[in-house]
């Protein structure tokens, strides 16, 4: 109990497990609560996860430009595969 | 355990940025763990036992720390290696023996690599999808259709992958609908395991298989000098019809670089619980995946030449005609190889596509989609991955189902829907608010930016190339 209280005081950017493990066998440390966190980063944990979203980005008219003529692309290329598969079959017996 | 009990709790807890924040004082969090954060931090502890242990190791932190962080890269490369793709590699040996298409195929790998890379680094980072990403910082108008290319994409290629199950095991005269099945089962055994890290493992010991295609292609003696030339000077060129070398090398470049790849890496690695500390891990996992599945894909290419040289055609993917139009060249062995790396192919596909839709689905319906979350926690998780599973194999199963339509457009449309979905990654890789200190350097941003040039320009020429078919001989 004494290394895990050393782990929770870990200062960010230090590697809070390390004197664990020197110190103990796995089983033991890994019921931990604070020690199962220590090991994950902030948003790794799934409640932290649902509470911090990135939030929608502006985008630029060069960005819009950009997918809205990537969206014609894929639609008009989409038309030309179905063309083309329709030849393909028309032409096999 | 997974629903918050207090949410006051939860607010409290704001990381000011969520790649620098530790998470070692949030002990008010200790009881709202779920069963995913416990399984995601034991793998953390094996991963920070094996640093401690190989600290100072030169070799990517030693290897105990690698063999537990490869996983995502060696997966998405192996997987790719999926049934259409190593029938197009056959169909380039079989229809122009050794020469071009060889350095060809390095140079797509090269590209995946360049992708991929790019998805250690946003899943490492961010700990979020890929689509959650696009959802988040997109919006749903841009996120609805980045997943529509990934959902028809996903769903087809799904398609062939139990085609090339039937195709492969339809060699050793097993009954389609046994074949489907049995494929059916093997996925489902791996997904029920409620540990990424075990299904990881399953399905890496199923890719190992991949490999299969070796031996078949030692089998028919290939000429090695000829190997050699052609990677150093890309000849000779595929000579006859354009329009069909175009839609060869259109498949070629879709049998490496597809949407569901980025999709699937990015949600795998934060799964695994990968951090920003593993990225060089993640970088070597991704090489080691290209480099495997280049040289399978090469070796598939080898095993078919001799069809080139004796002038056969082998054209229908239904019957596992490649394997017995082989069978007279490298024996009943090599021809076996052949048809169960074909299997191995569409086994490991179906479990990492379907696994992609899966991951993303949970990931734009907010709900758990992890693997290692249990049955009862994200039932709509899995009823996702084995729905769409069990859906393709269904289509290949009934009767009359235009299976040569999928299998011809399978690939080609995995090349067309890949432009927008670089556009994506580049944006979300470049974004200072997302990525922080791992923002896209300049090379990597040139590199990104030329294979999208390149895969848009592939796709135009497919274009002008069907509907100005009689420029092209066709």
């Amino acid at each position: 109990m004494k290394e895990r209280s050393k782990s929770n005081s870990a200062a960010p950017g230090e590697n809070p497990c390390e004197p664990e493990l020197t110190a103990g066998g796995e089983r033991t440390n890994l019921k931990d609560p604070s020690l199962a966190l220590s090991l994950l980063e902030a948003d790794q944990v799934v409640a932290a996860k649902r509470q911090t979203r990135f939030g929608r980005r502006k985008l630029s008219l060069g960005v819009q430009i950009l997918l809205w003529g990537l969206r014609v692309y894929v639609v008009a290329m989409l038309v030309i595969v179905l063309i083309s598969v329709l030849r393909t079959v028309h032409v096999s017996p | 355990m997974d629903s918050l009990k207090n949410k006051t709790e939860v607010s409290a807890y704001r990381p000011a940025h969520p790649t620098t924040e530790s998470a070692a004082a949030a002990g008010d969090l200790a009881d709202i763990l779920t069963h995913e954060d416990w399984d995601r931090a034991r793998d953390r502890w094996q991963v920070a036992r094996a640093r401690w242990s190989e600290r100072g190791s030169r070799i990517f932190g030693g290897s105990r720390l690698l063999w537990l962080l490869i996983g995502p890269g060696v997966l998405v490369f192996l997987g790719e290696n999926d049934a259409p793709s190593m029938l197009s590699y056959s169909a380039d040996g079989a229809r122009f023996g050794i020469g071009f298409f060889i350095p060809f195929i390095v140079l797509t790998f090269l590209m995946g690599y360049i992708v991929q890379e790019m998805t250690v680094r946003l899943g490492a980072v961010t700990h979020r999808g890929h689509a959650e990403l696009i959802f988040d910082r997109f919006g749903k108008f841009w996120g609805f259709f980045a997943m529509g290319d990934l959902v028809l994409g996903n769903f087809l290629t799904l398609v062939t992958e139990f085609i090339g199950v039937r195709a492969g095991l339809g060699f050793f005269g097993i009954r389609p609908g046994i074949a489907v099945g049995s494929a059916l089962v093997i996925v489902l055994g791996a997904i029920t395991t409620g540990r990424y890290w075990t299904w990881e493992r399953i399905t890496m010991g199923l890719a190992v298989f991949n490999g299969l295609f070796v031996p078949a292609a030692i089998l028919a003696h290939p000429d090695w000098h000829a190997v050699g030339r052609s990677l150093l000077t890309w000849m000779p060129l595929p000579a006859g019809n354009r329009y069909e070398i175009l839609v060869l090398i259109l498949a070629t470049i879709g049998a490496t670089v597809t949407p569901w790849m980025l999709f699937f890496q990015q949600s795998a690695v934060v799964d695994k619980g990968m951090q920003p500390r593993d990225i060089t891990a993640g970088r070597f996992d991704t090489s080691l995946g290209a480099l495997l599945a280049a040289t399978f894909a090469i070796a598939a290419v080898l095993a078919t030449v001799p069809l080139f040289h004796h002038g056969i055609t082998a054209g229908d993917f239904q019957a596992a005609q490649f394997a017995e139009a082989l069978e007279p060249w490298i024996g009943h062995i090599g021809a076996s190889l052949f048809a169960l790396g074909i299997f191995e192919a569409g086994i490991v596909a179906a479990i990492t596509i379907s696994t992609s839709s899966a991951y993303a689905f949970g990931e734009v319906l907010q709900t758990g989609h992890s693997l290692n979350r249990p049955l009862r926690e994200a039932w709509p998780f899995y009823l996702t991955l084995l729905g769409s599973a069990c859906a393709a194999a269904a289509l290949v199963l009934v009767p009359r189902f235009p299976l040569e339509f999928v299998v011809l457009t399978v690939n080609v449309i995995a090349v067309l829907a890949m432009p927008p979905a670089l556009a994506f990654l580049l944006l979300l890789v470049n974004d200072q608010d997302v990525m922080g200190e791992y923002v896209n350097g300049l090379w990597a941003n040139i590199a990104g930016v030329a294979v999208t040039v390149l895969l848009i320009c592939a796709g135009i020429g497919f274009g002008v190339a069907t509907v100005f078919s009689n420029w092209f001989g066709r």
